[in-house]
């Protein structure tokens, strides 16, 4: 009797053993990733809610007391705050779909049959890898009111110069320009690579069937190509609402806070300013409505998905 | 032959439609390329021919712009700097991030649908949510202004952007190769260093260089996690870009830029059908 469960545990030691090494190195590919993402992604996020509900203290440079909500209030009471939502609200409004309809547009364009197909469609890639800050400078060059050559060009044209930083629509005007620059070329390749995984035989029956260019874009391209459009703009938006650099480098939020969108705004609040517990709340804020948002995009593009 | 004698009109407007397509194509990639394309010139000029209404395309090209930054010894620095964080973020962050990509593809893990949530949600946190603990952890911990600070803070978004891709790759795999290694007595580890990582090679390369150019143009972290010894590139342009004391530094400008946008270019160049391809799985799977 004894020597029987003996045997038996004999036997059950290594094979929970084995099963406990197997989990081991199930988990040992998670681990690192793990690891990281927990130190540097998750602790921040909790630290920073932490200190969004906290009074902090320069001297120590820490969260020393709890004091509930009035960061926040203090945030939701600052103009300069709705302000710089306001500036990044109209920026999303006018650069998102700008990007997208330009973006599907040109793939449209470039997807002919030829044979500078390839090269056209990898020479868009060079504005997506210029670093948003180099891009913020060059155009910064290009639209200067005195020597930039955009001035000049629209003089040719016969249009007066424009002060393209000093105006507060015409800022907020450059950034967009700056930004549809830089992405729409991203937009470009998706597309691209998404016309090209369309379905041929059923533009041969729609031609066959005597169908024009035009309805063919209308009633069968552009169906089939919801989901990816849908799934191009939440790519985009994750972006867009994440855009510091641009702004930075070409504007600095200026003139008069008319490009101030919200991630400069905290940033200079917390490292310009010092103040960092009434940032952490805009940061918060910002991360709850981000994250918000970016679900209902996710559903939408779901909903759309099961549509078409 | 009946098409065309069905429909002779309509065939030869297409014929032109798509000549003016083309056409209308190559010069929406021409406007595209040109601010590049002037900032490249730029940088050749003397500071002369840079101020002149209207502006000169032709000039004796000069590299003095080039010559006197990079002698300054803080923009050779920040390059160097610049190497290392996006080369070391690379590297760690296609370690890790392949394995949690493998580990979401192919292993079964209580959890994993969770941490996949969990990954495509970390997407979407704006790195400014992040900066402000981060210095303030970095500074109590005594490592701002290193390196490897910055090395980890970028995995942030490395790690999620590989992990989420490498997934794709690994699932579009079939589940026979590594089966039959582990029957032949390999581990899992074997199998997937043995087997899967030699053959996903086109992915992870391209995968990591494209990580590699998100590092290279990382402008906040870098602003505040780093001052003086391992600050980056893109802080000295966003410095040189907004610095309206001395006037509007174009040389600088024009000199530093290229210089951080050619070795991105050729990159990318060389792997853009890889990455073509990975866009658009991120776009359609993520």
């Amino acid at each position: 009797m004894s020597t029987v469960t003996a045997a038996g545990a004999r036997r059950a030691r290594p094979r929970a053993w084995t099963r406990l090494s197997d989990v081991a190195s199930r988990w040992a590919f998670m681990g690192p990733a793990a690891v990281i993402l927990g130190a540097m992604l998750a602790y921040p996020i909790f630290y920073t809610i932490e200190i969004s509900f906290s009074r902090f203290d320069l001297m120590t440079f820490g969260a020393v007391e709890w004091i509930g909500f009035e960061n926040y209030a203090h945030v939701l009471d600052d103009y300069r705050f709705w302000s710089s939502m306001k500036v990044t609200l109209v920026y999303l409004v006018f650069a998102l779909p700008l990007q997208i309809v330009l973006g599907f547009g040109i793939a449209f364009l470039i997807n002919a049959d030829w044979r500078g197909r390839g090269t056209v469609r990898a020479l868009f890639i060079i504005p997506m890898v210029v670093a948003p800050v180099v891009a913020g400078g060059i155009w910064r060059m290009i639209l200067d009111p005195l020597w930039g050559i955009m001035n000049w060009v629209i003089g040719l044209a016969g249009f007066g110069p424009l002060d393209w930083f000093g105006d507060p629509n015409l800022a907020m005007a450059a950034i967009v320009i700056i930004d549809t620059w830089r992405w729409t070329p991203f937009v470009v390749l998706i597309a691209t690579a998404a016309l090209l995984s369309l379905p041929r035989d059923l533009f041969e029956a729609a031609e066959i069937d005597g169908a024009g260019w035009w309805s063919m874009l209308w009633s069968i391209t552009l169906p089939l190509l919801v989901p990816i459009i849908a799934a191009t703009f939440v790519v985009r938006w994750l972006g867009a609402v994440k855009m510091f650099d641009i702004a930075l480098a070409a504007t600095y939020g200026g003139p008069g806070g008319a490009t101030n969108v919200i991630n400069l705004f905290i940033y200079e609040e917390a490292f310009r300013s010092l103040r960092f517990a009434e940032s952490a709340a805009m940061a918060v804020i910002v991360l709850v409505l981000t994250m918000l948002l970016t679900g209902l995009f996710l559903f939408g593009t779901r909903k759309l998905e099961q549509r078409y | 032959m009946t098409a065309a004698a069905l429909h002779p009109p309509l065939r030869r407007r297409s014929r032109f439609g798509r000549k003016v397509r083309i056409a209308a194509g190559v010069f929406a990639c021409l406007v595209f390329l040109f601010p590049v394309f002037w900032m490249v010139l730029s940088s050749f000029k003397e500071q002369r021919d840079i101020f002149t209404v209207p502006p000169t395309l032709f000039f004796t090209p000069t590299l003095e712009t080039y010559v006197s930054y990079m002698q300054r010894a803080d923009i050779s620095r920040r390059l160097i700097n610049t190497i290392i964080v996006a080369v070391g973020s690379g590297l760690l962050s296609i370690v890790a991030g392949a394995m949690a990509g493998y580990a979401l593809a192919r292993i079964r893990l209580r959890g994993a649908g969770t941490i996949g949530v969990l990954i495509l949600l970390s997407r979407g946190v704006p790195p400014i949510a992040l900066a402000v603990p981060m210095f303030l952890v970095a500074r109590s911990l005594g490592v701002t202004d290193m390196h490897i600070t910055l090395i980890l803070a970028y995995c942030t978004f490395l790690i999620p952007y590989v992990m989420w891709l490498m997934r794709g790759f690994f699932l579009a795999l079939p589940k026979e190769l590594e089966e039959s290694a582990m029957i032949d007595g390999c581990s899992r580890f074997g199998a997937f260093f043995k087997i899967i990582v030699p053959i996903s090679m086109p992915g992870l390369l391209s995968t990591m260089i494209f990580s590699m150019i998100l590092a290279w143009e990382e402008l906040l972290f870098a602003l505040v996690l780093t001052n003086r010894y391992a600050s980056t590139i893109p802080v000295a342009i966003a410095g040189i870009a907004g610095d309206t004391v001395n006037g509007a530094n174009w040389g600088a400008l024009t000199a530093v830029g290229t210089i951080t946008v050619i070795p991105v270019v050729v990159f990318a160049l060389l792997v853009q059908k890889w990455l073509i391809q990975g866009l658009a799985d991120g776009a359609t799977k993520g």
